[in-house]
């Protein structure tokens, strides 16, 4: 299983955020090449990514690159450049339409074939930023084998439901539950949008555990000194740990002894008891499986 | 003369400007910035290998450097030149 607490977005025209953001030990990064580029620095963005990408130097992050839309004309350009330094993956903005996603599958892997990079190397994230992509949220999500991930959008996604952001982010409920559901559904991790005020952490740290509890994995990061705090959310504590170990090893001398179900601690541990302590486990790092 | 521009005067970044030269007037670079003393043979090296790698002969080139490594330094001559020749940087 990926770990992804924490995606780090890194403004694509920005050499030092570029060069060190994979310091600050989110995750994941998103070097940027969407909206934190003005559409006039586009060009000397790609160049630059694209060198810091054949740098490689990102430590254990999952390296994506967010390209811009496709109903832009910098699209295929971003992947051409991107997809042969190798990266784990690209996210996709404002994704609306499953036939896109088959689309882009092909592009890929016509890249991937040029560049002698495995066909199917590359994952996309989709960005569901509108109510339209977020009604077809499970369609997009099976739209691709390559589709590791979806994620509901935030600013672009309130003015799309003709909404303002109100302090607890009410407006966001529904697409949020409809994501997580259409994720799980077709087996492909939800994560989360950004919390954009980055001075209160008091409310990062309540939106992180709401949307833990959601179902989903992680969330994407604007700000280096968010990390910290949804890693706690997200990492399962020693107690938690330690109770999952014992279901899992109960389970496993159970399923042994030819039995279905098990005692721990005096009460009952049925399937999805164990499914859970699993993901617990797979969560802390200390077992392999999961989703892509 | 035509001229080009890539890149900002943020911390790591540094401003690359092109302008055309007549066919045979060679490369010409100018440098200023903190790191120029310390690592101005380095730069103009990295200016000149990817002048090199784009096929280009005769230029001015001026770099006002605020900290750029050769990576960016080197993203950033592309940047411009790709700019003066009017094509897409990438």
């Amino acid at each position: 299983m990926r770990l992804r607490r924490t995606k780090l977005y890194l403004p694509g025209n920005n050499p030092n955020m570029l060069l060190r953001g994979h310091l600050f030990n989110p995750d994941g990064v998103i070097l940027d090449l969407e909206d934190a580029v003005a559409v006039s620095e586009k060009d000397a963005a790609r160049i630059l990514v694209r060198d810091v990408l054949r740098r490689g130097d990102f430590g254990s992050c999952e390296v994506t690159v967010r390209i811009n839309a496709m109903d832009t004309e910098f699209w295929r350009t971003d992947i051409e450049t991107v997809v042969p330094c190798g990266i784990d993956g690209i996210r996709i903005p404002k994704v609306e339409n499953p036939k896109d996603i088959a689309l882009m599958d092909e592009a890929l892997s016509q890249i991937e074939s040029k560049a002698k990079i495995r066909v199917g190397k590359t994952l996309i994230f989709c960005l569901l930023e509108t109510a339209l992509g977020i009604w077809r949220a499970y369609d997009i999500a099976k739209a691709s084998r390559r589709v590791a991930a979806i994620c509901p959008g935030g600013e672009d996604l309130r003015a799309d439901l003709k909404t303002t952001r109100s302090p607890n982010s009410e407006e966001l409920i529904g697409p949020r539950r409809m994501v997580v559901l259409a994720a799980h559904a077709a087996g492909v991790d939800a994560l989360d949008t950004v919390f954009a005020d980055i001075t209160d952490d008091a409310g990062l740290r309540r939106e992180s555990e709401w949307v833990k509890q959601l179902g989903y994995q992680g969330k994407s990061v604007i700000h280096p000194n968010q990390i910290p705090i949804i890693h706690d959310v997200f990492t399962p504590t020693a107690k938690e740990i330690e109770q999952a170990k014992k279901i899992v090893e109960a389970a496993a001398e159970a399923a042994a002894r030819g039995l279905g179900a098990v005692q721990v601690d005096g009460k009952m541990v049925d399937k999805p008891v164990v499914k859970r302590a699993e993901f617990t486990l797979q969560r802390a790092g200390l077992k392999a499986g999961g989703e892509k | 003369m035509k001229t080009a521009q890539a890149g900002t005067l943020e911390s790591m970044d540094c401003i690359v400007t092109v302008t055309e030269a007549e066919k045979g007037r060679g490369i010409s670079i100018v440098m200023e910035g903190a790191s120029v003393a310390r690592f101005g043979e380095a730069m103009v090296k990295a200016t000149k290998d990817t002048l090199k790698s784009l096929g280009v002969r005769d230029i001015f080139v001026s770099i006002q450097d605020n900290g750029a490594g050769d990576l960016v330094l080197k993203a950033r001559v592309e940047a411009a030149v790709r700019r003066l020749a009017g094509g897409k940087a990438a």
